[in-house]
């Protein structure tokens, strides 16, 4: 865990502010770095793969690209429900690879500074906070700032508290 | 720290792929005299030429060891140019030659790392100084025969032709037919001149002429030949020949009288060389990889895109008959655009093949066997990136002929065979697919040893009297499985021959092995033409459409429950024609919904791979199509998506994706 302890560091040492897209998933904000979106597209059509783990939900074309979709729910361990018209996909990408995020809704872009991270050292050594990369206080709410990563990069489910 | 500017990189890519062009191109020469131990004129020059081209590039892109080496080298051939007959240790130059190629290979693979810096050559540099001392040692009595060899050298270096020309004896004033001659070619040429100089004023110079015979040196407007013809038709020329560079007799001596006839033969050979050199120089551009796979990609988009516009749903049941006479059309010119740009990615295999001479050729001095490889249909075509991952299986497979399937002379000679083994690598179409065959007239593999072997190993998975033949000898593509007792440098540890047939599986094809014992053993390797587009069919399976390779397809058919065969277990199988099929219902495997549970209502698939078969169980047959195959998206491989049995999707007319059934992996999860 080391490791990540050492990642926290520098990549908190937010110089200038970073824009931050945030989305719900059910009560909890979570927010993913500006530079790794691509795009945000409504649900749609979604292709499944036999015998993939839960929260791999299958393929998607997204003009002529084939993107894999992952729903942000089971891979956190929560409770599926069933897709509404909030319902979106995030498509954001890392070192070309690309992964489609089922969020319940998308709130809004915020602009970080380090002022806002919240001083919360120790999280990172849990290991089911690994895919937090740091975490956002303010306009009254608590944001959770996911590392993509790591969420791109592990394949197994965690849960991730909301306290 | 990289040793290259960021701004470097585009002329850094464009200097490893010339200099890896050129080095395939000096291996190919190579080994071509090698057999020989002659290089001939054109040889050298090449060499010379290529050794020139990577020195200025690599001197240009800032690599002086690389400069400096390619240098020494060029001299070491000058000297061999200069001194044609020059008698000395042909084998330690044909090595230093390699060694250098060698070298410039790896420094061209490391050159991309990050932290590259030369790597030290100074021992082969060394090698070569000393060589060419030798050379020039040895060198000295064999001084050119040609006095004006040099001076010759000089004009041809010009681009010039130099012709001499003997007149009629006896016809007189042998100058001043000379200089009818040059007047009569003047006008055809770019820029003349003539030995003796002094023919219009000095009477004298009619004897050497009749001596030394009459030097004209030219550069044509047009083609040399026609000024040839123009030498022939002048009066009293009684022959002319071209002067070469080269000082032993290999001179294209052309008589104008006696031979008349051979000459169209050979002027039409010089014309053919000419414009195969300059085809072959000016109708090829080099364009990158991935410019390459977006246009590819595009024309995929197209294809789709049309079927999305001609079976669009809005225009069911109107009546257009000019919308379809225009769709027609553009199916048509899609079509071409897709074959144009799949051959642009068609690449011959000779390459690949080129590249076995030169282990055949290492691993025949490290093992002192003797070897032939004669290689066969090099000019046939498969996609660039199937070419890629061609050569690691191939490189195997030869190694393992040359170590474990050739026998040393002394056994060879024991058993009545030539001394010289055979390897013959080669290659053909068949229907969608190129089929390559590694052949050796070896000692053949004993399915005994295998059996005993296998066994050894607990790589049986039934009784042992149940195997065939040809079974067991396919059993040595398996992991870990090696006939041999020790480890030598190039094989015998048992990894390899399943890594060929990974390989080869990657690409979609299969590796077969045939034996004879005594005679010789054959691997034969399978693979599709192309991995990008295929035929494929498409069948509904509940609300999911999947593709399945029409080349793996023998029969669809309905059947009578009376025909199922229900084993003691939960299998099903159906008797065809008097065999046995299993049946495996698709979605079961794929975990999908569906309605058509009764295998009366649905369809039966029978697809096969080279040793088995097996029935699919579909809702029902949508239709023909062609594909364009898109591989997983990387970030799936980390859940072995692959090992379902799927290979990968495809893009549908309605945007929808279908997935690609890979029956060879499916029959495998059974």
């Amino acid at each position: 865990m080391e490791k990540y302890q050492n990642e926290y560091n520098t990549t908190t040492g937010l110089e200038e502010a970073e824009k931050v897209l945030t989305f719900a998933v059910g009560e909890q904000i979570y927010g993913i770095e500006i530079p790794y979106v691509i795009e945000i597209i409504g649900i749609q059509h979604i292709t499944e793969l036999p015998n993939m783990p839960n929260f791999i939900k299958g393929i998607m074309n997204v003009r002529g690209k084939i993107i894999p979709v992952m729903d942000i729910r089971s891979r956190f361990g929560k409770e599926e429900i069933p897709y509404d018209d909030f319902t979106c996909i995030i498509i954001i990408s890392v070192d070309d690879d690309s992964l489609g995020i089922i969020v319940d809704r998308v709130e809004e872009v915020i602009n970080v500074t380090a002022d806002d991270i919240a001083d919360t050292p120790d999280y990172k050594s849990v290991n089911a906070s690994k895919y937090i990369d740091y975490i956002v206080d303010m306009n009254g709410g608590i944001k959770l700032v996911l590392d993509c990563r790591i969420l791109i990069e592990t394949k197994d489910v965690a849960t991730i508290s909301e306290d | 720290m990289s040793k290259f500017d960021p701004g470097m990189e585009t002329m850094l890519d464009m200097y490893i792929f010339e200099t890896n062009t050129l080095l395939e191109q000096l291996d190919e020469i190579l080994l071509r005299t090698e057999q020989n131990n002659q290089f001939d004129d054109e040889d050298i020059n090449e060499i010379f030429r290529i050794m020139h081209t990577i020195k200025g590039s690599s001197a240009m892109m800032g690599l002086d060891g690389l400069s400096g080496l390619a240098h020494i080298i060029e001299d070491m051939f000058y000297i061999i140019r200069e001194n044609k007959n020059i008698s000395t240790n042909i084998e330690h130059l044909y090595d230093l030659v390699f060694k250098s190629s060698d070298y410039f290979k790896a420094e061209m693979d490391r050159i991309l790392s990050p932290d590259y810096d030369e790597s030290d050559c100074s021992t082969l540099k060394g090698e070569i100084e000393e060589y060419i001392v030798q050379l020039k040692g040895g060198s000295v009595s064999d001084k050119p025969v040609h006095k004006n060899a040099d001076k010759e050298k000089g004009y041809q270096d010009m681009g010039m032709t130099t012709v001499k020309v003997l007149f009629d004896e006896e016809c007189k004033m042998e100058n001043l037919r000379a200089f009818l001659l040059v007047n009569n070619i003047r006008h055809e040429c770019e820029h003349i001149e003539y030995e003796p100089s002094d023919i219009e004023t000095n009477a004298d110079s009619a004897k050497e002429i009749i001596e030394n015979g009459f030097m004209l040196h030219f550069i044509p407007t047009n083609s040399k030949e026609e000024i040839f013809k123009l030498i022939e038709e002048t009066v009293n020329v009684e022959s002319y020949e071209e002067i070469h560079s080269s000082h032993d007799g290999e001179q294209a001596k052309v008589d104008s009288g006696a031979d008349t006839e051979s000459r169209p033969a050979e002027i039409d050979k010089i014309n053919n060389a000419i414009t195969n050199s300059r085809a072959g120089k000016q109708s090829l551009i080099s364009v990158n990889l991935t410019k390459l796979d977006e246009l590819h990609d595009v024309v995929g988009e197209i294809i789709i895109t049309e079927s999305m516009v001609t079976s669009n749903p809005d225009l069911r049941g109107l009546d257009i008959e000019n919308f379809d006479k225009a769709a027609r059309q553009l199916r048509k010119l899609t079509d071409t655009l897709q074959d144009i740009v799949m051959s642009i990615r068609m690449v011959p295999l000779s390459g690949v093949f080129q590249k076995m001479n030169r282990i055949v050729r290492d691993m025949k001095i490290k093992l002192d066997k003797d070897v032939d490889l004669i290689i066969e249909g090099g000019e046939t075509e498969v996609d660039k990136s199937i070419i890629d991952n061609l050569n690691d299986p191939l490189m195997h497979l030869i190694r393992n002929c040359m170590d474990h399937g050739i026998e040393t002379s002394e056994e060879r000679a024991r058993t009545d065979k030539d001394a010289t083994g055979k390897i013959t690598l080669s290659a053909r179409n068949a229907s969608g697919e190129v089929i390559i065959v590694i052949a050796d007239d070896g000692k053949g593999i004993d399915v005994n040893k295998v059996l005993e072997k296998a066994k050894k190993n607990n790589m049986l998975t039934k009784p042992a009297e149940e195997y065939t033949d040809k079974e067991l000898l396919n059993l040595i593509l398996e992991p870990g499985f090696s006939m041999k007792d020790k480890v030598t440098e190039f094989s015998g540890r048992g990894v390899g021959m399943d890594v060929v047939r990974q390989n080869i599986e990657k690409l979609g094809g299969s590796v077969n092995v045939e034996s004879t014992l005594g005679e010789g053993t054959s691997f034969i390797v399978k693979i599709p033409l192309t991995l990008a587009i295929i035929d494929g069919m498409e069948v509904a399976v509940g609300e999911s459409i999947f593709t399945v390779p029409i080349s793996t397809i023998r029969e669809s058919f309905k059947v009578k429950s009376d025909q199922i065969i229900n084993d003691t277990g939960q299998g099903e199988m159906i008797m065809i024609r008097g065999e046995c099929y299993p049946i495996l219902r698709l979605y079961n495997k794929f975990n999908i919904d569906t309605q058509i549970k009764d295998l009366e209502k649905g369809i039966l698939m029978l697809v096969e791979t080279d040793d088995r078969a097996i029935c699919l169980f579909v809702d029902r047959l949508i239709g023909e199509q062609q594909v364009v195959v898109k591989p997983f998206p990387s970030y799936l491989n980390k859940f072995d998506v692959k090992k379902q049995g799927i290979s990968g999707c495809t893009i549908m007319g309605d945007g929808n994706i279908s997935l690609i059934i890979d029956v060879i992996n499916l029959i495998g999860t059974l």
